[in-house]
């Protein structure tokens, strides 16, 4: 089914046109709502049926691209980790991606196994995020309460790893930081079984749920075509039945040693969104073990950079495996020159570009934030539905408002702020 | 990219656009005039590649230029879906105008629109430039562009006797 | 305690006796003590289906059973906010006319063999029924006196949701009436304890009579009046202080009449005990009612963990057709089982 997509422009004339016409409401669901996370629905309803909406975004909007002009290259990885507050792993790797690729030097092995599995560990914190936002948008807190504290395990996890609960600051150019520690191996089996517990009770409660069903299936739907005519990122793109993941197009990291599938789905709705993330998550779980499985030995950072550390750092790399930061991390000066970066996200494709002109800080960063490629959303797929279908579709998306950067379905997560500065 | 690849795409693009390719990227750097741009762009579009990553500007003061960058994908071209293409284009800083190519891929739709709030570059035939993400008071100042100063620069806050928090 | 009954005088027993029926049980206080109940109970109901420990801090040896108490103490500290575009007469006593309209039917509804004869005995159905429908409509009103677009799109979700649930609710009930014969609530008890318990007799009946309780409340899948991520709170939403306690607990104690509709139709009421006197044919038949009342609102409470929203307009289509459906063979089981009773 072809959609009809057609952008009703915001001019001055047209909006006028709207306001003026009988029984249009025009509905501010603004950042101090119950459903619309930190930014603002402008929506028009003519009864039941929303005819217009504005996505007004912006609202924690933080400056990263500008602000990163003004440091040093390592400072922008926490910058760049804060607009995507629930899937940080991922975007730390883009930048650091990017980085290497200006600098022209490539992590160990075993350094790139320890980003696969803490990426996907983010991933699957994402994706239950995702789960549980939308949840509390249709009204049941239950599967709220359960999504996140299924989070739990992982956040544990990782703190093992790092010592931070979300933001962890993890890579770095060159390899990673920490090293896994002894029993990780061991705590992480024990949360992905977990964790394939809990999907038995999530399909039974919610993904069986006739009431879900009723509500989701049929929702928001969006064709194949409009979807690649939309640019919309990530899971939304795979349940709308078009079979792209840049982990297998375009693979980074160690991916390309990994035997894992692509699921997609076919109706492009609300309910094949909730189904994608849960067989995303199925194949994240696969994915860690069979890293955990073959994990190499080695080093966890550039060879160079080991050699230029000095003997104090050498003997706590050795000891604990924890990397310090040499004079060369915090003075690191990459040729001129220009990198892009993409990586799969859980909530889709976060985009970075670096510019460099030979100086200890970045001419230009660019980030783009998957939410912020999934706003056509709001405008294209929304008009048409009723009231109540807002936060069924925004939650679906996985929108994260504060950052213009979110993924999915709805949660808002415009993640978007992050990118432009 | 494999060179005959290479060679197809920029024998297709003919001479009026500038081919570079960045291996480590898998960028294929793309560079054309203003008045070449929207052609080149449907050719490009033809060729597979979809949809629109991201549009940026790099501020180049000091040759009172600005480049404008979108970056193309594919989505359903296999052959060149690793591929990221950099379509750059150069403005002048004093008049800073280019053709805006929503209507080839409207997935540059909001992007544009940030770059547009950013850095003042006007695209011709946007539908709908208004500020996105910023608020009231810097609508217009353009901030991202390097002659805006940040109010206050890190180095002076933490200076002693700098300026203060 | 009968010989200080001995002393007043004859002629005012049955008022004492209504009196303490409209204060104490079942009325006013046993209302308010069953509110803090059954709000604790869904909030803890509620929390641990959700693993997690539900109200625990206030009177923590009982498992935080005073938790409403505590909620009530703090709004009545509150700032009683009028917003300044609002109907003011409307917006400010309607909360009280919805709390006296909720606690009205169960004025109606007999509890015990030894009912109170104030109010006509031969109707008590049909009045009960008629004070119930009521509430709604000042739902509606409420809605539009607060001046704010959501909670007028809840009022208007409330006319919706009251359009598709009336009808079967009605039929329900006329279902009992066709199956028992009379309206007179102390009779259908009689008629229960003779042969079998409403629900047994005609489950269909029951079964759309709790469909339309739950969308009449708004409890469970139907609280599309109050959605919390689309409306924030529905036509409550510039409720603070008392007033919001009020609108809180209205719900409850509406379906609490309705339950003890319920029990009294369908559950037999009082059915294994009877009596007389003050005793034994008010307080402890009473009890036996009571405590039905409690276990099906417990029940309807609970589905709030379990089902997310319903949408509006499959409510009102569901509503007109399979629910309107079942209450049409409801009627048709009760004219045919009223001809073996």
């Amino acid at each position: 089914m072809t959609q009809e997509i057609k952008t009703i422009p915001f001019t001055y004339e047209a909006l006028s046109q709207l306001k003026m016409s009988e029984g249009v409401l025009e509905l501010q669901i603004g950042p101090a709502h119950a459903g619309s996370g930190h930014m603002r629905i402008v929506a028009w309803v003519e009864g039941d049926t929303v005819v217009k909406v504005d996505p007004d975004i912006g609202f924690v909007h933080r400056g990263v691209e500008k602000l990163s002009e003004d440091r040093i290259y390592i400072k922008a990885i926490p910058m760049v980790e804060r607009p995507s507050l629930v899937d940080t792993v991922n975007a730390n790797l883009g930048y650091v991606m990017a980085l290497e690729r200006l600098l022209g030097i490539e992590p160990p092995p075993r350094a790139q196994y320890i980003r696969v599995i803490t990426a996907e560990i983010s991933r699957i914190m994402s994706h239950l995020y995702g789960i549980a936002i939308y949840g509390i948008f249709m009204g049941s807190s239950t599967v709220f309460m359960w999504a996140m504290a299924d989070r739990e395990p992982f956040i544990d996890l990782l703190q093992e790893l790092t010592g931070a609960r979300i933001t962890y600051s993890h890579i770095i150019p060159g390899g990673v930081r920490w090293d896994l520690p002894k029993d990780f191996a061991e705590n992480a089996e024990i949360a992905l079984k977990y964790l394939e517990n809990r999907t038995k009770d999530y399909e039974k409660v919610w993904i069986n749920n006739p009431v879900v069903v009723a509500r989701s299936m049929g929702v928001g739907k969006l064709s194949a075509e409009g979807a690649i005519r939309l640019g919309v990122v990530g899971p939304n793109l795979r349940a709308s039945g078009v079979k792209y993941d840049i982990r297998k197009e375009e693979p980074y990291a160690a991916y390309e040693e990994f035997d894992f599938e692509v699921p997609t789905f076919k109706e492009g709705d609300s309910y094949s969104r909730l189904l994608q993330r849960v067989e995303e998550i199925k194949q994240s779980i696969h994915i860690i073990r069979q890293a955990l499985k073959r994990l190499p030995d080695g080093k966890i950072i550039y060879e160079d950079y080991y050699k230029r550390m000095s003997p104090l750092m050498k003997k706590i790399y050795d000891e604990k495996g924890r990397v310090k930061f040499t004079l060369m991390l915090t003075s690191l000066s990459p040729p001129k020159g220009e990198a892009v970066s993409r990586v799969e996200g859980g909530r889709g494709e976060m985009f970075y570009y670096l510019v460099s002109d030979g100086g200890k800080a970045p001419y230009r960063f660019r980030v783009v934030t998957p939410s912020f490629r999934n706003l056509p959303f709001f405008t294209h797929v929304m008009p048409g539905h009723k009231l109540a279908d807002i936060p069924v579709i925004y939650g679906r998306i996985d929108y994260f408002p504060p950052r213009p950067i979110d993924d999915g379905l709805f949660e808002p997560d415009p993640r978007y702020l992050v990118a432009p500065s | 990219m494999s060179s005959e690849q290479l060679e197809k795409l920029s024998g297709l693009l003919g001479d009026t656009a500038k081919v570079a390719y960045n291996e480590r990227s898998n960028l294929i750097r793309i560079e054309v005039e203003r008045g070449e741009l929207r052609n080149v762009a449907v050719q490009l579009r033809d060729y597979g590649f979809d949809h629109c990553s991201s549009v940026t500007v790099v501020d180049y003061p000091k040759e009172d230029l600005m480049e404008v960058v979108w970056h193309l994908s594919s989505y359903s071209r296999s052959e060149v879906s690793r591929y990221t293409i950099g379509l750059v284009t150069s403005v002048s800083r004093s008049k800073p105008e280019v053709a805006s190519l929503t209507d080839v891929w409207e997935s540059a739709l909001f992007l544009e629109r940030e770059t547009h709030e950013m850095f003042g570059v006007n695209f011709v035939g946007h539908p709908d430039l208004r500020p996105l993400l910023l608020p009231e008071e810097l609508m217009g100042t353009w901030p991202l562009r390097k002659d805006y100063q940040l109010k206050k620069k890190r180095e002076d806050v933490f200076k002693k006797g700098g300026a203060s928090l | 305690m009968m010989d200080f009954l001995n002393l007043i005088p004859v002629t005012w027993l049955p008022l004492l006796e209504s009196v303490f029926y409209a204060l104490v049980f079942p009325g006013f206080i046993a209302i308010l003590l069953l509110a803090f109940f059954i709000i604790w109970f869904e909030r803890k109901a509620a929390a641990r289906v959700q693993m997690r420990y539900g109200p625990l801090w206030v009177s923590k040896r009982t498992g935080g059973i005073a938790q409403l108490l505590a909620d009530m103490i703090r709004f009545s500290f509150q700032e009683f906010i009028v917003p300044e575009g609002a109907d003011l007469i409307p917006f400010v006593f309607l909360p009280g006319f919805l709390l006296a309209f909720s606690v009205l039917p169960t004025l109606f509804i007999p509890i015990g063999p030894y009912y109170s004869h104030i109010f006509p005995a031969g109707y008590t159905l049909l009045l009960s029924v008629a004070f119930t429908l009521v509430i709604p409509v000042y739902l509606v009103v409420l809605g539009w006196a607060a001046d704010n677009k959501f909670s007028f799109i809840g009022a208007l979700r409330e006319a919706y949701l009251l359009i598709s649930y009336e009808v079967p609710f009605i039929l329900a009930i006329a279902s009992a009436f066709l199956l028992y014969g009379t309206l007179n609530l102390v009779e259908v008890v009689t008629i229960q304890e003779r042969s079998l318990p409403g629900i047994i007799l005609n489950p269909v009946a029951a079964l759309v009579f709790l469909i339309a309780v739950i969308r009449a409340t708004g409890r469970g899948p139907y609280d599309i009046v109050e959605a919390d991520s689309e409306l924030v709170f529905g036509p409550y939403v510039e409720y603070s202080s008392l007033m919001f306690g009020f609108v809180m607990g209205v719900p409850y104690i509406e379906l609490y009449s309705y339950s003890l509709l319920f029990s009294v139709l369908f559950l037999g009421g009082w059915a294994p005990i009877t009596g007389v006197g003050f005793l034994g044919g008010l307080i402890i038949p009473g009890i036996v009612t009571f405590v039905k009342a409690v276990i099906v609102m417990c029940a309807l409470v609970f589905l709030r963990g379990v089902y997310p929203r319903y949408k509006l307009d499959k409510a009102v289509r569901a509503g007109w057709s399979w629910v309107f459906y079942l209450a049409l063979i409801a009627l048709l089981l009760s004219a045919f089982m009223s001809r073996v009773l």
